[in-house]
């Protein structure tokens, strides 16, 4: 029953960082139509910059989530600017492939800089547990799993009671309608793209703190991801965090009881039932195709 | 226009267009000349294996492209045929170390189509960025099977397969052949999809699926074909890969970078185009090997990759071949005024038509409906978008169907040809029940239908659209060339019918709204329905086209066409239409005569308003 109970809530604050990792990636979407594969490479960019700051600099890697997350953001702004603005508008399946290429340069990059091999995050407190009665929770995890709801509850507040949310809800309604009355839709777009890498990053700061990396973990990151924000439906900001928390429960419980071997297939098969099963996922709606001017 | 005038342009233009064809097959003749005389004259085995290698990924390009390309479905697992060919061979060669491993080979593309089938199965529920997250999701777990089920595959210790018996003499030479062989046979595929109906039918799914759907194009039977087709031969040659290798295992036969590298090969080379995939796989292999051998490997082909992929999305989104056609046609075309400026003409008679459609003298056409929909409901979530309309149409009619905006006329139609698909009701065309089929086979019953906002095939010629519609299925049909001469004249006469003879060689996209208004009219006509549903036919079109357009409904009319039209323009639809059937809230509130309609005071109420003066109906 202890054991039970431990993996329950170990998987609900595993959930939490799975759930500020995808809200990155269904935010981007959700305004700008475009699905960022780059999205695990960013992640894992969020990690190794951490790295840097706890090596180098000996600061708090949670702590160090307050540096990493605006350098993120600001990576992710220009990456805006120079990449994946000029295809904005293009078709989906192109934009697809152009994260995808940036993703491949990101993995290069950071294999270029930090090397190949596995590297870990070991805080002082990365072996310490809290007891709660007969529970053992990890510092790590708890420490992370709440700092992932913060910066999630930040980006919840500032989506919906501030005038830079309402410009963003109105761009990815109708971006030529908020053109009209005064948003700059491109600056925004810009914007929502920088948050959502820096969601992606604040996440990966976290993650390098539970597991250990390499530049190429981004592949099995932007599985897990989409396979969220895809079951929880593209562009729903609740989905995401709903199917987050089903994912990470899903997960931790299947590590625990059935064979860790397997368990990596699960994103994969979820991807492939939601998307024939129910395409717009628990929370989407479906887009009306009917009336779209070819 | 003068017939000598058309015979001299044509000449004109014969020349002009011939010369880079011609220097283009003579290039591809003397590569492919040089490809097959290389392994005698050079023993370099750096070379060969770079050839072999780019042999591989041609015919895996060239196969993607049948997806890809033609049908518009990006795949980023692609790669995972190349490896099922490599793995299927590795496996019974493995097992029945005594049989000729080159029988295996088919077998391999047989296993790899059979899969590709299940893709296909899947390409019929999602489509667009669903679909290329599928494809990776498709790989991943392809790899993923291939890593556990360690009886069969062994698992990531990966299978040897065996040495080749031959003489070491000839080294690489059947390895190298056999692939020269299995990239002419994938050629050969593309190039004959590329010219049949099926070639067409992909295009238009590519284009516009939804459209595709409603004139008659059966799309599960013509993806799953596609599918099926861009595996099978490179399967075979995954599997003369593998053999090649001696060595294959998880991460090296499903390695998403095969896949990228197979999708770069063909959008450099040009998406769509015979030799573009074959012109990118030689390309991009040999920048793989210069980067792995000369720029330090690993993370270099990484940035190369990715840095590629992101700079021809960018720069490039046509490809080589594509690019090198445009600029071609740019220089021929410069200091000419466009031809889609010109006037619509002013149209033939039907007479001219020959027997494409089918014209009945009208004292013929028996007194009864030929389309009748009953209580026909649509929820979209709680909006009762329709709700329970039920309406006739009498055979050899111009019904109206007319009503406030949101009162569901165009969702009827929707559920009419089902591009949404309805919640209840019954829809009856000619005595036959249509509900419950898919729109391809509502068209073949006798459903033709346009769109409020035209839909046309933007990249195909006027031409094609109209010679795309399919009026019957059958897997012979797909077989046949896509225009046929007897296609063309017919389609000729009725764009001359229409007045864009003139156009039949622009692309759809080059024209203004009103002129895809009347090709999408030809079209439907192309498809001779028994009922002909126009979507707003004289909405955001000038006068004079709106009256010519009255004209054209009147005189398909007067030789027993069935029409059903959805208008706001309310003269056009009072001096054209009888019956007319009002709508409002999603159902019928008053059916009649234009006379009565007028005067009903719940349809004044409703929507045509207590100003409606009767005087100012005009005769379109």
């Amino acid at each position: 029953m202890n054991e039970l109970l431990q993996t329950l809530i170990l998987g609900l604050l595993l959930g939490g960082v799975y759930a500020l990792a995808a809200s990155g990636l269904t935010l981007i979407f959700g305004v700008m139509r475009v699905i960022n594969i780059a999205h695990g490479a960013f992640l894992i960019l969020g990690a190794f910059v951490t790295y840097w700051l706890w090596d180098g600099f000996g600061v708090d890697p949670l702590l160090a989530i307050v540096l990493t997350t605006p350098i993120v953001f600001a990576l992710g702004w220009v990456t805006y600017w120079v990449v994946v603005s000029p295809v904005r508008t293009a078709p989906m399946a192109s934009t697809v492939l152009l994260t995808f290429g940036l993703a491949l340069v990101l993995e290069g990059a950071m294999g270029e800089i930090w090397g190949n091999n596995s590297t870990a995050i070991r805080p002082a407190y990365g072996d310490e547990s809290f007891t709660l009665g007969e529970l053992f929770l990890p510092k790590a995890q708890v420490y992370g799993g709440l700092i992932a709801v913060l910066v999630l509850v930040l980006l919840w507040v500032v989506l919906t009671k501030t005038w830079l949310g309402r410009a963003i809800r109105a761009a990815a309604t109708n971006p030529s309608s908020a053109e009209l009355v005064g948003i700059k839709v491109a600056a925004v777009a810009a914007l929502v793209f920088a948050l959502g890498i820096a969601a992606a990053g604040a996440g990966g700061a976290i993650t390098g703190v539970l597991y250990p990396f390499v530049p190429g973990s981004h592949y099995q990151w932007i599985a897990r991801l989409l396979a969220i924000v895809v079951l929880g439906g593209l562009g729903s900001l609740n989905g995401a965090v709903l199917a987050a928390l089903m994912f990470g429960l899903a997960e931790t419980l299947t590590s625990a009881y059935v064979s860790p071997a397997w368990a990596t297939a699960v994103p994969y098969a979820i991807v492939f039932a939601v998307l024939l099963i129910r395409p717009q996922g628990l929370l989407g709606t479906r887009l009306r195709e009917d009336a779209v001017a070819a | 226009m003068t017939s000598t005038g058309t015979v001299e342009g044509t000449s004109q233009r014969f020349w002009t267009r011939i010369q880079p064809l011609w220097l283009g097959r003579a290039l591809a003749l003397v590569a492919a000349v040089l490809l097959i005389v290389y392994p005698l004259v050079d023993d370099d085995l750096y070379y060969q294996n770079m050839i072999i290698l780019s042999l591989v990924f041609a015919i895996g390009a060239s196969g993607l492209s049948i997806i890809s390309g033609f049908t518009g479905y990006i795949s980023l697992g692609q790669g995972a045929f190349i490896g099922l060919g490599g793995y299927t061979i590795g496996v019974l060669a493995t097992r029945l170390p005594d049989s000729n491993i080159w029988l295996w080979v088919p077998i391999s593309g047989l296993v790899s189509a059979l899969v590709a089938l299940l893709l296909g199965f899947v390409s019929l529920r999602s489509r667009g960025p669903s679909f290329v997250i599928i494809t990776v999701a498709f790989l991943f777990l392809v790899q993923v099977i291939a890593v556990n089920w360690v009886s069969l595959t062994n698992g990531t210790a990966g299978m040897t397969l065996p040495l080749p018996t031959w003489d070491r003499e000839i080294a690489n030479w059947p390895f190298y052949y056999v692939l020269i062989g299995l990239l002419a046979l994938q050629l050969l595929m593309t190039w004959w999809i590329r010219r049949t109906k099926l070639g067409m039918g992909l295009i238009a799914i590519r284009e516009d699926e939804t459209k595709a759907a409603t004139i008659g194009i059966s799309l599960p039977t013509q993806k799953i074909i596609a599918f099926m087709a861009s595996a099978l031969v490179v399967g075979m040659a995954g599997a003369v890969y593998g053999y090649y290798l001696t060595f294959i295992d998880p991460r090296g036969m499903f390695s998403i970078l095969l896949s990228v590298q197979l999708v770069l090969s063909m959008l450099i080379g040009g998406k769509a185009t015979l030799w573009g995939p074959v012109l990118g796989a030689f390309f991009i292999e040999w920048l793989n090997e210069t980067a792995n051998n000369d720029w330090g490997g690993g993370n270099t082909r990484l940035f190369l990759f990715g840095g590629l992929l992101v700079a021809v999305v960018i720069f490039l989104p046509k490809g080589i071949l594509p690019a090198i056609e445009s600029a071609i046609q740019w220089s021929r075309t410069r200091g000419k005024a466009g031809l889609v400026g010109a006037r619509i003409g002013t149209g033939g008679s039907l007479a001219s038509i020959t027997d494409r459609v089918q014209l009945v003298d009208r004292s013929e056409i028996p007194d009864r409906a030929i389309l009748e929909v009953k209580n026909l409901r649509k929820h979209f979530g709680g909006v009762k978008a329709v709700d329970g309309a039920s309406f006739l149409v009498p055979e050899g009619s111009i019904t109206g169907l007319i009503g406030p905006n949101g009162s569901g006329k165009t969702t009827i139609f929707n559920l009419i040809d089902d591009t949404i698909r309805a919640d209840a009701g019954e829809i009856w065309l000619d005595g036959q029940r249509l509900d419950g089929l898919p729109s391809w086979e509502r068209a073949h019953r006798g459903l033709g239908r346009t769109f409020q906002i035209t839909r046309l095939f933007r990249e195909m010629t006027v031409l094609e659209n109209v010679v795309a519609v399919q009026r019957t299925f059958s897997l012979g049909q797909l077989g046949r060339v896509a225009v046929s001469g007897a296609e063309a004249r017919s389609a000729e006469e009725l764009l001359e019918y229409v007045g864009m003879r003139a156009f039949r060689d622009q692309k759809a996209h080059a024209l203004s709204y009103g002129q895809q208004k009347m090709v999408e009219l030809a079209q439907i006509l192309m498809l001779d329905p028994k009922v002909i549903l126009l979507d707003e036919p004289a909405g955001g079109i000038n006068p004079v086209l709106i009256e010519r357009m009255g004209e054209m409904i009147r005189e398909l009319n007067s030789y027993g066409k069935t029409f059903l039209l959805v208008e706001h323009n309310m003269p056009f639809v009072l001096g054209l239409c009888d019956p007319i059937h009002v709508l409002a809230r999603g159902r019928n509130m008053a059916s009649g005569t234009p006379d009565q309609i007028q005067r009903d005071p719940a349809v004044i109420d409703a929507y045509l308003g207590d100003d409606f003066v009767l005087d100012e109906k005009v005769q379109p």
